[in-house]
């Protein structure tokens, strides 16, 4: 009845123009950019916002909650697997956390009935292009053939308007089709794959738990494995290096051994005993200018990078505060590969509104002096965005740390694309003592050009040198031998394990921060400099050695490479889907014939990434027992126990918070040095705890409450 | 079979974890001997030591220096 009632309110309302977003901060803004009094009115049904907009006529604008469809199985249950045969259904169908998107989905055919026009204004890319497809599709009732597209790459006021008064004709079915064949691929892959571990694993032992898997991950993590074999394998060997410190006119200066490393220590000694105390000639000074050229301006991938080296961020955290900044109009669409700035974007209009702002008014001013104004640009190439740009648009609101961060970072590169190169000079004095060759090296800006405009976040430092000449003599103050070793490749990061993923082209600027999220969340890795768990292992081992080609790269690199072709139509879909099919079959018929094995070695790996869930440490009483936590069987409380304590060798135990979660913090107390336990509490900031009883940390508080008390008796 | 040092089942004396570290044992004490002219013992007694020793290297190492007393 009720919704009878609405549909006859919307029947009586005059025809008007639908245009569906993806975000209801983008809905806000696009509604305030079209409506001519830039007071668009905000409706609430059910929950669900939306805007009506005045323009040449009356114009609904309704945000969607990201993807509102997706890829299920078309019938069946959900504890078997091949499945091969799946249909785009309502989220909410199949996510029980995505009962909202049912309403959402209810406002979105209401308001559909009575529009006359659809213009689909979702991201112009992948995703936005499937989300706006489905909607049209199936919750407008097949409107995707006759819907237009208002194409943007920043939500300006005067993009905004462009975009709806010269709108592209049709959807671009070729991106929808790239988008659908990603997701449905994506989905045999994780569907099967997961289905066979998770399965493989409970009826072993008869205990749930989700193993997961996908196109991208496992390769992903196969990454990680090999890198980690190579640093747990790793033999160090050893090796010698000099330094030495001259004295020149009364000052102390860093010199460097021609030869970097020494395999014999003898022949470093050798060294020491003929310089030590000499006196040395300088022999020739070389003079080298360099001419450093701007940096390109960042596609996402360099962002993430740039953010992670500056400021640790995540390669999603960045890309989180990326598309906030995007919604407030403040830059660019930010998931684009591109690499260059076309001239449309009119670069002397966005340097003037920056320089409405005092910190950017002389670097912007400087840009606007120039004739021309041309950006040093990179190799890449994205059809649908150009590279990631300030707007000039200032912010609206205070924005947070983070979010400054990022924005400047953006800012001052767009800047310093259109610089001057950066000249250096650098000076390499060649010293000899008895015969042995020493270098004296010193840099020295000439020309700021470029970095003038990007000197927060330029690292390199001026070393400067005294006034020399060639055969000056130069004492040699003080010569070392180091001993050193080999060291093991670096563990990869977030950022460079994005990074190495994009070399290898594998998963898509969209969904790599993701995957690598999911290795954490799975916990088949851990830590920043990432650690791959034992559970990572043992699901890298099954993979490899049961499915070697789910985790090959090429594989995973071919298939992606020929997603990308449907994009140009110059590949088919069914094709694609078809291969992927045939090629998954034998693999999951090979994953079923050894599910006892696979089992097995999964349940075990499980078992054990529990049991190191709880473990805290060594017991500080008996030192050979692990400290857990562990229930009462008795009471259900939860509690820290000796394990020993099941051999009837320690008793020792320590209570815990009951309420919120309890988990080893891999670090130690600072004061006692006994193991921390993290303890997250709803509506409490989470906090570290030492339950060492006579830590003298809270000896110290107990001391201060007890002063304390005494103060307020008296 | 069982693996020396973690037990995991194997065909042969380790694991595949831990037969790659002692295969990088075996062949990096060639250059310990030229450089440092160390013993076999004394090199698996620096490798257990070494903060840049990987951790399976150093369970090898650990579970040779246990045959050799």
């Amino acid at each position: 009845m009720h919704l009878e009632r609405k549909r006859e309110k919307f029947s009586k309302m005059e025809k008007y123009t639908l245009i569906i977003t993806e975000k209801p901060d983008a809905a806000k803004r696009i509604a305030k950019a079209l409506d001519y009094e830039e007071k668009p009115e905000e409706v609430k049904e059910d929950g669900v916002p939306y805007f009506l907009a005045h323009r040449d006529r009356k114009l609904v604008v309704v945000p969607a909650l990201g993807h509102l469809y997706t890829v299920v199985h078309e019938r069946g249950r959900r504890n078997y697997y091949p499945v091969f045969n799946f249909k785009w259904a309502p989220r909410y169908s199949a996510e029980r956390r995505a009962k909202q998107t049912r309403t959402w989905i209810e406002v979105f055919s209401r308001l559909a009935s009575n529009a006359d026009n659809f213009i689909a204004a979702c991201d112009y890319d992948l995703e936005g292009s499937l989300i706006g497809y489905c909607l049209l599709k199936y919750a407008c009732d097949n409107k995707e053939n006759i819907a237009k597209i208002m194409k943007f790459s920043t939500l300006t006021k005067n993009e905004l308007e462009k975009a709806y008064e010269e709108p592209l004709p049709h959807l671009d079915f070729a991106l929808i089709e790239a988008g659908r064949t990603r997701h449905e691929v994506d989905w045999l892959y994780g569907v099967n794959l997961s289905r066979a571990l998770t399965l493989a694993a409970n009826r072993w032992s008869g205990r749930y738990a989700t193993l997961s898997t996908g196109r991208v991950q496992g390769p992903t993590l196969k990454f990680l494995v090999e890198r980690e074999k190579e640093i747990q394998s790793f033999v160090p060997t050893p090796y010698w290096t000099i330094t030495a410190e001259v004295e020149i006119k009364g000052s102390t200066y860093e010199v460097e051994y021609e030869t970097k490393t020494f395999e014999k220590k003898a022949d470093a000694d050798a060294v020491m005993e003929a310089c030590r105390g000499k006196i040395g000639d300088v022999e020739t000074i070389e003079v080298k200018k360099l001419r450093q050229m701007p940096p390109i301006p960042f596609d996402l991938g360099k962002l993430q990078t740039e953010a992670y080296s500056l400021f640790r961020y995540t390669p999603r955290r960045t890309s989180n505060i990326a598309q906030r900044l995007y919604l407030e109009a403040l830059i660019s669409y930010p998931r684009t590969s591109s690499q260059k700035l076309p001239p449309t974007i009119d670069y002397r209009a966005i340097l003037k509104e920056l320089s409405k702002k005092t910190i950017y008014k002389n670097l912007a001013s400087d840009l606007l002096g120039k004739d021309e104004l041309k950006p040093v640009e990179g190799k890449k190439e994205d059809p649908a965005h150009p590279a990631i740009y300030p707007t000039g648009n200032l912010p609206e609101r205070e924005l947070s740390e983070p979010e400054k961060r990022v924005w400047d970072l953006v800012v001052r590169r767009f800047m310093a694309v259109f610089g001057e190169p950066a000249i250096k000079q650098s000076i390499r004095a060649c010293i000899v003592v008895n015969g042995h060759r020493f270098y004296l090296r010193g840099r020295r800006v000439l020309k700021e050009g470029w970095t003038r405009f990007y000197k927060p976040y330029i690292r390199a430092e001026e070393v400067l040198l005294p006034d020399i000449k060639e055969e000056e003599k130069v004492s040699m103050k003080q010569i070392m031998r180091e001993d050193k070793f080999t060291k093991p490749p670096p563990r990869f990061n977030p950022s460079s394990l994005l990074q190495k993923m994009e070399e290898e082209g594998i998963g898509t600027k969209a969904t790599r921060a993701d995957i690598i999220e999911t290795l954490y969340s799975r916990g088949y890795v851990a830590e920043e400099r990432i650690v791959v768990t034992d559970l990572g292992f043992d699901i890298a081992d099954v993979l490899g050695r049961y499915c070697p080609r789910v985790t090959s790269v090429k594989f995973t690199r071919e298939l992606e490479e020929k997603m990308e072709k449907i994009q140009t139509n110059n590949e088919d879909r069914v094709n694609v889907l078809v291969e992927a099919v045939d090629q998954l079959k034998p693999v999951l018929q090979e994953l079923k014939e050894r599910e006892q094995t696979i089992g097995q070695v999964l349940s075990q790996a499980v078992k054990r990434a529990r049991v190191q869930e709880r473990t805290i440490g060594n017991c500080p009483h008996c030192k050979t027992g692990k400290l857990m936590i562990l229930y009462s069987r008795k009471t259900r409380k939860r509690f820290i126990g000796c394990t020993n304590y099941f051999k009837g060798i320690c008793t020792t135990s320590f209570p815990l918070p009951q309420k919120g979660t309890a988990k080893p913090a891999q670090k130690n107390c600072q004061a006692c040095e006994w193991p921390l336990v993290f303890v997250r509490l709803k509506g409490r900031r989470p906090w570290m705890l030492c339950f060492n009883p006579n830590c003298p940390l809270k000896e110290g508080r107990r001391k201060r409450d007890e002063m304390q008390s005494l103060r307020e008796e008296n | 079979m069982k693996c020396k040092v973690c037990e995991k089942k194997t065909e042969n004396k380790y694991c595949e974890l831990h037969e790659k570290a002692y295969r990088n044992i075996v062949r990096e004490y060639d250059i310990w001997k030229k450089t440092s002219d160390v013993s076999w013992n004394q090199y698996l007694s620096e490798l257990v030591k070494n903060p840049y020793t990987g951790v399976w290297a150093k369970e090898v190492a650990e579970s040779l220096i246990s045959e050799i007393v």
